[in-house]
């Protein structure tokens, strides 16, 4: 059983829409400590990697662990009437077994929905080394992304300890996107061995795009031809990040 | 008696330049006469036939298509020589898509009585020659008026007769009245569906149709939404083609929202409404399959292949049209087109139109009745020897025809990739490169590869 209670809407509907773009049907493990949740794509390219602690609610009491899966664009349609003011309490209906979800504001309202059966596949935390860290802002993330798509479906990411370099090649123009160390849009870079690797952009664009309401300032991480990590730095107590399988290149 | 038919032929050959070198003897120039009056023969502005005239293969089929479809346009038009039809409607309506939303709509009668049910049945079309086909499309007179879709009167009579017949389950006997003798003109063209004579409708009288039992049920509930009466009709074995044909009648739906819907879109609509609907309820939360499957079929100048793959569902239509066809006419190389959405769907209209969705609904009902999931990548290679398009109806019918079959199976996608190759006349590289999935499934990795 469970109830939680979060005064900053704005916070936990943004957050629940960057998940939304990696699993629809999301399984959440509710404990003591906070809400956690780790989840592939349907077509297992893309990993989400959430939690967010106790403190981070203005209200928590959970007895003990257990599993709830909703449905996130179902649970986002009833969360887009919550205003900037309202509380919302949610909570799981014991004698019916369904969600609930109050909104108090000037008036209070509460909806049920449906829970549906968790999945009891268990994602383990995939061990990889990084030897690449780069910190910038997600405005600028999107910036370079947007531009990268004019011309192609990939983009090849390539970092040493002075510059990150994005690369697309389309079948009729190609983009080079530079960020070098010192310029305003790179907060720091880290690298043990120069690297490089290629990656979807339609994923990596939805990713961005959807994590963007949530944070400010993303760090990727990344290996010559190993997934990429992205770590947006949430407001709240917690993380939001990503992993994304790379493309091998052909030439 | 010969000169008088020599006059014939310098007379035929006069009113019918396009195709005056092959007037060559009487027979031929009587056959085609088009002084039995109204028949006028356009050509595009700009289009090769306006050289050509049939003769020189221009378009690069290996026949001449407008030729084709205008000898079996004049042996109908022979038949309806008068103001008045007495024939039996397969049943079959039309409803056009020019002035939205005033279009003509009306009956499709041929100047044939009897079971006359073949004509408008696409669904047993499949193995048919081309010639048999143009006859079926030619062979339907279109009687029409002028209605407005979003304002369909009740009690209007011509609508009221058009529905009638949209609802029946067999032929139906129809005696027309046009205004003017049908016929009218003739587009001499290589490149529109091949159709009968039209002309206004002045009465209508039809014989008292058998109505399908279980589209009455649905067109009586005013309170059934258009696409649930669809797809309980369709999972109550009604053909696809009898559902669209009704629901561009305006059968379904909630009383206020009934409407006419022009036949094209009727088609998109339905394939599109019942695989959207197979996809999310039958095939999503099933099993995926286990190894490479690959089905084909040949018809008519055209290479079907589907390769199905062990993954969530996706689905992407490719074309391939080979220089001197359809959409390809003038190009030196083969012209490729494709369409895809992945799990979660698509959010826009495809780009190559109604044959992406009637391939879907193909592609949908087979994995639904094995109650599986797959990505599956549905490819069609068009040779010169398609001389016209037909509808999208061959795209939904060959695929279906092709997955009924046994298909062959691999355990990995490069042996499947062999295969498909094998089946095909362009490269499969050629393929891969238009292929958002194929390029996927080779190039993209995937998490589970790092979870261990």
């Amino acid at each position: 059983m469970f109830r939680m209670k979060i005064s900053d809407s704005k916070t936990f509907k943004s957050v629940l829409t960057a998940i939304s773009a990696i699993v629809d049907e999301a399984t959440f493990n509710i404990g003591p400590d906070g809400i956690k949740l780790r989840a592939m794509d349907p077509s297992r390219v893309a990993m989400v990697d959430f939690e967010m602690r106790r403190t981070s609610f203005d209200e928590y009491e959970v007895e003990d662990e257990s599993k709830v899966c909703i449905n996130l664009s179902e649970l986002l349609k009833l969360l887009k009437r919550a205003g900037k003011d309202d509380v919302v309490e949610v909570s799981l209906d014991k004698e019916s077994g369904r969600f609930m979800v109050t909104m108090r504001g000037r008036y209070t309202r509460t909806f049920n929905m449906p829970t549906l059966e968790v999945s009891e596949e268990e994602v383990p935390e995939p061990r990889i080394t990084f030897n690449v860290r780069v910190t910038l802002t997600t405005s600028d993330l999107q910036d370079v992304l947007k531009d990268a798509a004019l011309v192609s479906d990939n983009v090849r990411i390539e970092a040493n300890e002075e510059d990150m370099v994005m690369v697309a090649k389309g079948d009729i123009a190609g983009a080079k996107i530079e960020i070098k160390k010192g310029s305003d849009a790179l907060i720091s870079i880290e690298a043990k061995e120069p690297s490089k690797a290629t990656f979807s952009l339609s994923y990596l664009s939805e990713i961005v795009n959807a994590a963007s309401d949530t944070s400010d300032i993303v760090t990727l991480e990344f290996s010559t031809d190993m997934p990429i990590r992205l770590d947006f730095r949430q407001r709240y107590d917690g993380k939001l990040s990503y992993l994304l399988a790379p493309r091998i290149e052909v030439e | 008696m010969k000169i008088l038919r020599r006059k014939i032929l310098k007379k035929v050959q006069r009113e019918l330049p396009w195709i005056n070198h092959i007037l060559s003897d009487e027979k031929v120039a009587g056959d085609l006469n088009p002084s039995a009056p109204n028949l006028e023969i356009h050509v595009r502005d700009g289009s090769p036939c306006l050289i050509c005239r049939g003769s020189r293969m221009l378009c690069g089929k290996t026949r001449c298509p407008a030729v084709t479809k205008l000898y079996s346009f004049l042996r109908v038009k022979n038949l309806v020589n008068s103001d008045k039809i007495f024939g039996s409607s397969p049943p079959g309506v039309f409803v056009g898509r020019i002035g939205y939303p005033y279009v003509y709509a009306g009956p499709l009668v041929p100047p044939v009585l009897g079971d006359t049910s073949l004509f408008d049945t696409p669904e047993k079309w499949v193995g048919k020659t081309i010639e048999e086909i143009i006859d079926f499309r030619t062979g339907l007179i279109r009687g029409k008026f002028l209605v407005n879709v979003k304002k369909p009167l009740s009690g209007e009579r011509f609508l009221d007769r058009t529905l009638e017949i949209a609802l029946s389950r067999d032929s139906v006997n129809t005696e027309v009245l046009f205004k003017r003798k049908p016929s009218g003109s003739f587009l001499f063209d290589d490149e529109v569906q091949p159709m009968g004579p039209s002309a206004p409708l002045l009465k209508i009288e039809v014989e008292n149709p058998k109505v399908d039992r279980r589209i009455e049920k649905a067109h009586g509930d005013s309170d059934l939404r258009a696409e649930e009466a669809i797809l309980d009709l369709y999972k109550g074995e009604v053909p696809v083609s009898r559902i669209q044909r009704a629901f561009s009648a305006g059968a379904f739906g909630l009383k206020r929202q009934r409407r006419l819907v022009p036949t094209r879109w009727s088609i998109t609509a339905v394939d599109s409404s019942i695989s959207r609907r197979l996809i999310e309820d039958d095939v999503k939360d099933k099993p995926v399959i286990s190894e490479y499957r690959v089905y084909s079929f040949n018809y008519l100048g055209n290479r079907f292949v589907i390769l199905a793959m062990p993954s969530k569902w996706r689905y992407e239509w490719i074309e391939a049209w080979y220089p001197g066809t359809l959409w390809n006419p003038q190009g030196g190389s083969i012209a490729i087109g494709s369409d895809w959405e992945s799990y979660q769907g698509r959010t826009a209209y495809a780009s190559l139109g109604g044959c992406y969705y009637a391939v879907r609904l193909a592609v949908a009902e087979a994995l639904s009745r094995e109650r599986r999931q797959a990505g599956v990548v549905a490819m069609r290679e068009i040779h010169p020897s398609f001389i016209m398009p037909l509808g999208v109806w061959i795209n939904r019918e060959c695929v279906r025809e092709a997955l009924k079959q046994e298909g062959e199976k691999f355990d990995t996608l490069s042996e499947a990739l062999t295969y498909v190759s094998s089946k095909f006349s362009i490269s499969i590289d050629e393929w891969i490169k238009n292929s958002a999935l194929l390029k996927d499934a080779l190039y993209q990795e995937r998490i589970t590869k790092y979870l261990h």
